[in-house]
């Protein structure tokens, strides 16, 4: 993400000490996510959008529905994609130009983490078959940063998307046309929460700190869908995770996912 | 950008505008100092339906060192909109329009900012348009010089921007996206308004001599009246409520 | 003594007349204009304003504390906070018998340590000249870091010290403030620590307040809960 910043070494040998006693820095528990607030339709003239907070980090994401052409050999699917973008205004670090590797993965691990959970259902959003189909674009841009983009920026773009309305088109003698009046709610067929966790030495916190972020050798984003099932999963970072690590993040990614799925399920209720 | 009603009526017999706005009134202005936690300075600001954020960092070491002047530091003014800021989807790689601006807006706020204060060093300043409707450069402006005051780069006075026009041959003050796309002159000015200089203006459109000059002077009134807001501002996050 | 104290924006008319222009102020023909937001002071023959934002602007023998960023084989190269990065060259730390061959620099100092420094020179041409080899500076070895805004230090400090002291007295924590804005706090105990740091933030927040000190001091009074 933003390129290394220096993080002193007292505050790193104070992160691993509290760590040996089964503490954090901001006083959480190991397994406990920081606290989280949407705002949901914060770009009103958008098709939906959330601000949100995860800790000091914040995110917006902005939902633009349109029609657009199909892909080639899938005229009958709609098109959803997924993009994410660190601003400038973030942190002194973060350099404009042409996006990095690190922001780039970004990006995509939250499009997979969406698209594999088949959260935006594509075969409903087809105008005319191979000629014309709807077009679901979540942007999300980082405000301010303080660690762990993965899950601000997938919690943004999920609420966006449960709370977005799309317009309705018809194809009007050949010419795709706006239905007056058709506007509904985006469907939606799940809500996927990812949860990113960090190996710090031998230890597994769940969505670190900007300080955190800067101390861990390792790191891993799970995705789980409404149902409990993990749809994806990404590992980063230059250490590794023993076998039992890595079962051990599988089962705190489901259960801390479904204690965040309630909190955008409030987000869904709260724009209805 | 089309899709404009070509019926819609810009000013009625009463003299008021599509948006139910007198000739001479702006859209709602709310400007925030402060809110980002990583910049050093900052502003959001909404005009009208604009809204638009403002990040500076500064003064800071300039890299690639070729860059840096050793007699002044530099200003550098990033103007971007995001995908979903406008009616159709925009592509983030920035557009030709948005260069522009991005030029325009640095040299509106260089005559401001005491550069030659802090040699070898830049200060950034980046825009970022959340959702956009009509006057998205004066806006941006605006807040640009408040995340700078508020950043404590040393500045000779605070720049305040807004658009004059003409729709039915009438001069306008603050023109919306409608008033842009289907009125008959757009002018945006932006303003110090202790020094009393013009540091912004453009034009789209066709005016007499005398409607130019009655524009500008529109324009320039309009510019005290945001200058006002930008200073409340300032005051609310610096010289807050005491006792609090 | 300072004069009508006025809360300023830039572009803001002071006053007008023969006063010479300090900090922060500009002279536009007759008319003293504040340049930063603050508080504007009018003495007999000259007018300032005290910035409330702001980076750090190095003076010569202020004392500051600084992260090391990176080395040569010659010298280190510290953060301070400022626009511009301090320079500390080896000799200042081993001596005049210093020898880039036989002394490794990351011996005494590495990336990401902290050090209580010195601003030995500096001028607006060059990065500041810093020094670690006076009796009470050098690398810190324990405490936590705050920053708070460089505009904020003198009302940490207080008059004659007094609002530090209060601090250090009340929580039994060592604290050494920068005059770039970072502080470091020292203590054995949890608590004494956990209220120096919010003693010090609240300073930070509140600085513009009028009875700051009332509330610190009720703040620092307050038996800690648990």
């Amino acid at each position: 993400m933003a390129s290394k910043t220096i993080l002193d070494e007292l505050k790193r040998t104070q992160i691993l000490e509290l760590l040996e006693q089964g503490k954090r820095t901001d006083g959480r528990a190991l397994d406990e996510p920081r606290e989280l607030t949407i705002e949901i339709n914060a770009i009103p003239k958008a098709n939906g959008s959330a601000k949100l907070r995860l800790g000091d980090t914040e995110v917006l994401c902005g939902v633009k529905i349109q029609p657009d052409k199909p892909f080639p050999d899938m005229g009958d699917k709609g098109i959803f994609m997924c993009t994410a973008e660190l601003l400038p205004l973030s942190h002194p670090t973060v350099e404009t130009g042409p996006p990095q590797a690190p922001v780039i993965e970004l990006a995509r691990v939250v499009d997979r983490g969406i698209r594999e959970s088949h959260m935006v259902d594509v075969s409903q959003l087809v105008i005319e078959k191979d000629k014309s189909v709807v077009g679901v674009f979540a942007d999300i841009v980082v405000i301010d940063y303080d660690g762990n983009l993965f899950d601000a920026c997938s919690y943004a773009a999920t609420a966006a998307l449960l709370t977005s309305k799309t317009p309705k088109w018809t194809m009007v003698d050949d010419k795709i046309t706006l239905v007056d009046g058709g506007e509904s709610p985006l469907p939606t067929t799940t809500i996927p929460v990812s949860v990113t966790m960090g190996k710090i030495g031998n230890h597994i916190v769940v969505d670190p700190n900007g300080d955190e972020w800067e101390s861990m050798d390792a790191r891993v984003t799970i995705t789980s869908d409404s149902d409990g099932n993990i749809c994806a999963l990404q590992k980063g970072g230059s250490d590794g995770f023993t076998l039992d690590e890595m079962v051990q993040c599988g089962e705190l990614s489901v259960r801390v996912g479904a204690q965040i799925r309630e909190k955008l399920k409030a987000a869904q209720q709260e724009a209805q | 950008m089309g899709g404009r009603d070509a019926t819609m009526v810009l000013l009625d017999e009463n003299g008021i505008r599509c948006d139910g706005r007198k000739i001479d009134e702006p859209r709602r202005i709310m400007i925030r100092a402060g809110g980002l936690k990583n910049a050093d300075g900052s502003a959001y600001i909404e005009f009208g339906d604009n809204k638009i954020l403002v990040g500076v960092f500064g003064p800071r070491d300039v890299h690639p060192k070729h860059m840096s002047d050793t007699d002044t530091g530099i200003l550098r003014v990033r103007y971007h909109m995001e995908p979903f800021s406008v009616d159709e989807r925009k592509r983030p790689a920035p557009s030709r329009r948005e260069i522009e601006i991005s030029k325009v807006i640095k040299e509106a706020l260089e005559p401001a900012v005491m550069l030659e204060k802090f040699p070898r060093t830049a200060v950034d300043v980046f825009i970022e348009v959340l959702q956009a409707d009509g006057g998205t450069r004066c806006a941006a402006l605006t807040a640009a010089s408040v995340a700078l005051a508020d950043a404590g780069i040393p500045m000779r006075d605070m720049v305040a921007a807004i658009a004059s026009g003409k729709v039915a041959d009438t001069i306008i003050l603050d023109v919306n996206n409608e008033e842009d796309q289907a009125g008959q002159a757009d002018m945006p000015i932006g303003y110090m308004p202790s020094l009393e200089k013009i540091t912004l203006l453009q034009l789209d459109g066709v005016l007499t001599p005398e409607e130019y000059k009655k524009c500008v002077e529109v324009g320039v009134e309009g510019c005290k009246l945001v200058y006002d807001i930008q200073k409340k501002a300032l005051n609310d996050k610096y010289f807050g409520k005491k006792g609090d | 003594m300072a004069d009508r104290r006025k809360y300023v924006i830039p572009g803001d008319v002071i006053t007008t007349g023969p006063f010479r222009p300090e900090q922060n102020v500009m002279l536009d023909g007759e008319k003293i204009i504040a340049t930063a937001v603050g508080i504007s002071e009018i003495y007999d023959d000259s007018v300032k304003v005290i910035p409330l934002t702001g980076k750090y602007i190095p003076k010569i023998d202020d004392l500051v504390i600084a992260k090391v960023n990176s080395h040569t084989s010659l010298s280190w190269e510290l953060d301070i906070n400022s626009c511009y990065v301090g320079f500390l060259p080896a000799q200042d730390v081993f001596g005049r018998d210093f020898s880039a061959h036989a002394d490794e620099l990351t011996s005494k100092l590495k990336t990401g340590d902290l050090v209580a420094a010195r601003i030995a020179n500096f001028d607006r041409t060059r990065d500041p000249l810093v020094t670690i080899s006076d009796r009470d500076l050098g690398k810190i070895d324990s405490g936590v870091l705050i920053a708070i805004s460089p505009s904020k230090v003198p009302r940490l400090i207080g008059k004659r010290g007094s609002m530090i002291q209060m601090i250090e007295q009340a929580t039994d924590a060592a604290v050494t403030i920068g005059q770039n804005g970072w502080v470091v706090v020292s203590c054995d105990s949890p608590e004494g620590l956990l209220k120096a740091k919010t003693a010090i933030e609240m300073v930070n927040e509140k600085a513009h307040v009028a009875n700051l000190t009332d509330q610190v001091k009720e703040m620092l009074d307050k038996k800690s809960e648990s």
